[in-house]
């Protein structure tokens, strides 16, 4: 997955399961502040992740410092590239 | 004298869920007219070893997100069916929604159980061992008082909130509760009823006991047979239906429209046997609520049947009428139109009942060509007749072996 496919499979998720339009999904909006989102919400945000991207969240230490919408992008973008590095 | 004494309750409003209509006059026409909402489920058919049929509630695209995502979230099918009816019970009463908020008012709505749909989804997920997958929400939805709390919540409701499971009589239990609450003086005024959504799992728990119609080779609408020589055992069906109960000062005072004074309630065990119904302990619950109410059995005008449709029991309740009224008190079951919606058949058939009473005509059992033998000796109404109709009596019967009758009479 590239960037750009992570970007729109995250979004989707925001738009389908928390009925928020697209064009309130800029980087810098704060999950909780202003996308509106809380703790219950916050679970299935994870569940709908791991579901999207095939991975466990629930004991991960860093998802649990996520703040921004542009901080779930960053943190699947490195998640996708270590999925990428060879394995030696 | 007492507080009991002093208090009067009746409605003022109501409101429903169902599957002929979410509007309580297009809902007693379509009753009026004879239609029935028993489909055929092909879906169904993997799970189910007979003619898979029910009575689903069909929502118009989208009339669900008219509840916000936050409200809806934790709805499952049955909660979103209550908190649409409950608007508009609301709606109708007039009641102002500063009053729903100042603690005054109760919210008591039953159902034999959480959103089965829900449960099913839940126990996919342990049993696929995926519980790491398990939606937040998904026990607001499983549990036993979902609809009451996910109503209550919608509403911004901050009285009493309530959930009677009592199966069958959840819907009527849960009316005679909010009548109790405010004949005490603990509340003023309560949104109650029933609430209850049909899958497969549902009508599968019926089939285990050979107590859903099978057999029946007809069209499905000819299924749900109460009374009748060939009844073959009920149908599922779904929905909720919410009245709105106020002491009557209340009421008056405010100038609402008053539908009827609910003057009597009882609900009792049989004592016996958890799923056969028993002539006499019906019998002692109707006694119980004319007791209740201080009138004599010829004093009512109409009765509203439980009679699902199941061999057994619509027997012993034809029993019990034909011991405790006699013959000449038109009964007639909507079983027929509606399938068995469960907790929330109370409720709905108590709405139909009032516009009866509103519109002085008495609607027929659908589907009774033949009487039973067993369920003979009673002025069963068999097309819509004129009646006049100033006393009323609701029941319903459970698994569990719980009975449950209510009055109303008009003011």
């Amino acid at each position: 997955m590239n960037r750009e496919e992570i970007v729109a499979a995250i979004n989707s998720i925001f738009i389908e399961q928390f009925e928020i339009s697209e064009d309130k999904l800029m980087p810098d909006k704060e999950i909780f502040n202003d996308l509106g989102l809380d703790s219950l919400d916050i679970v299935d945000l994870m569940v709908g992740l791991q579901r999207r991207f095939g991975v466990s969240l629930r004991e991960n230490e860093e998802i649990r410092k996520i703040v921004t919408l542009g901080d779930v992008y960053e943190f699947f973008v490195r998640l996708e590239a270590k999925r990428g590095e060879p394995k030696t | 004298m007492s507080t009991r004494q002093k208090r009067r309750v009746v409605i003022t409003g109501m409101g429903l869920t169902s599957a002929l209509g979410l509007d309580v006059g297009v809902f007693f026409d379509r009753l009026e007219a004879g239609d029935s909402a028993v489909r055929l489920m092909p879906d169904w058919s993997r799970k189910l070893k007979i003619n898979p049929v029910a009575a689903p509630v069909v929502l118009s695209e989208g009339i669900e997100k008219s509840i916000p995502r936050n409200f809806r979230r934790s709805m499952g099918r049955m909660s979103i069916y209550s908190a649409l009816a409950a608007e508009k019970a609301l709606q109708a009463s007039g009641l102002p929604r500063e009053f729903i908020a100042s603690g005054r008012c109760a919210c008591v709505i039953g159902s034999t159980m959480g959103s089965s749909e829900s449960i099913m989804e839940a126990s996919r997920i342990v049993i696929l061992n995926d519980s790491e997958n398990m939606p937040a929400l998904q026990f607001f939805k499983c549990a036993s008082h979902s609809a009451a709390f996910n109503t209550a919540n919608f509403l911004g409701l901050t009285g009493c909130v309530l959930a009677p499971a009592a199966a069958c009589a959840s819907g009527l239990q849960a009316i005679g509760i909010g009548r109790d609450l405010i004949l005490s003086g603990v509340q003023d005024a309560a949104i109650c009823g029933g609430a209850e959504e049909v899958t497969p799992e549902v009508t599968a728990s019926f089939e285990l006991m050979f107590a859903a119609a099978r057999g029946f080779s007809g069209p499905p609408q000819y299924s749900s047979r109460p009374f009748a020589a060939d009844r073959a055992g009920l149908v599922c069906g779904e929905g909720a239906g919410l009245v709105v109960l106020e002491e009557y000062e209340h009421a008056a005072r405010r100038g609402a429209n008053i539908h009827c004074e609910i003057i009597g309630y009882a609900t009792c065990g049989c004592g016996s046997h958890v799923s056969q119904s028993d002539h006499r302990s019906i019998v002692r619950c109707m006694d119980l609520t004319f007791r209740d109410a201080a009138i004599s059995p010829g004093q009512a005008d109409y009765i509203s049947a439980h009679a699902t449709a199941t061999v057994h029991g619509d027997s012993e309740e034809a029993m019990a009428i034909r011991e405790f009224f006699g013959h000449e008190t038109p009964v007639s079951s909507l079983k027929g139109h509606l399938g068995h919606t469960l907790g929330a058949s109370g409720a709905i058939e108590l709405i139909a009942s009032l516009e009866m009473m509103r519109r002085g005509r008495i609607l027929p059992t659908l589907n009774l060509e033949r009487v039973a033998d067993d369920c003979a000796g009673l002025d069963h109404v068999r097309s819509v007749r004129e009646h006049k109709i100033n006393v009323f009596v609701k029941n319903c019967f459970a698994f569990g072996g719980i009975n449950a009758t209510l009055i109303c009479r008009k003011v």
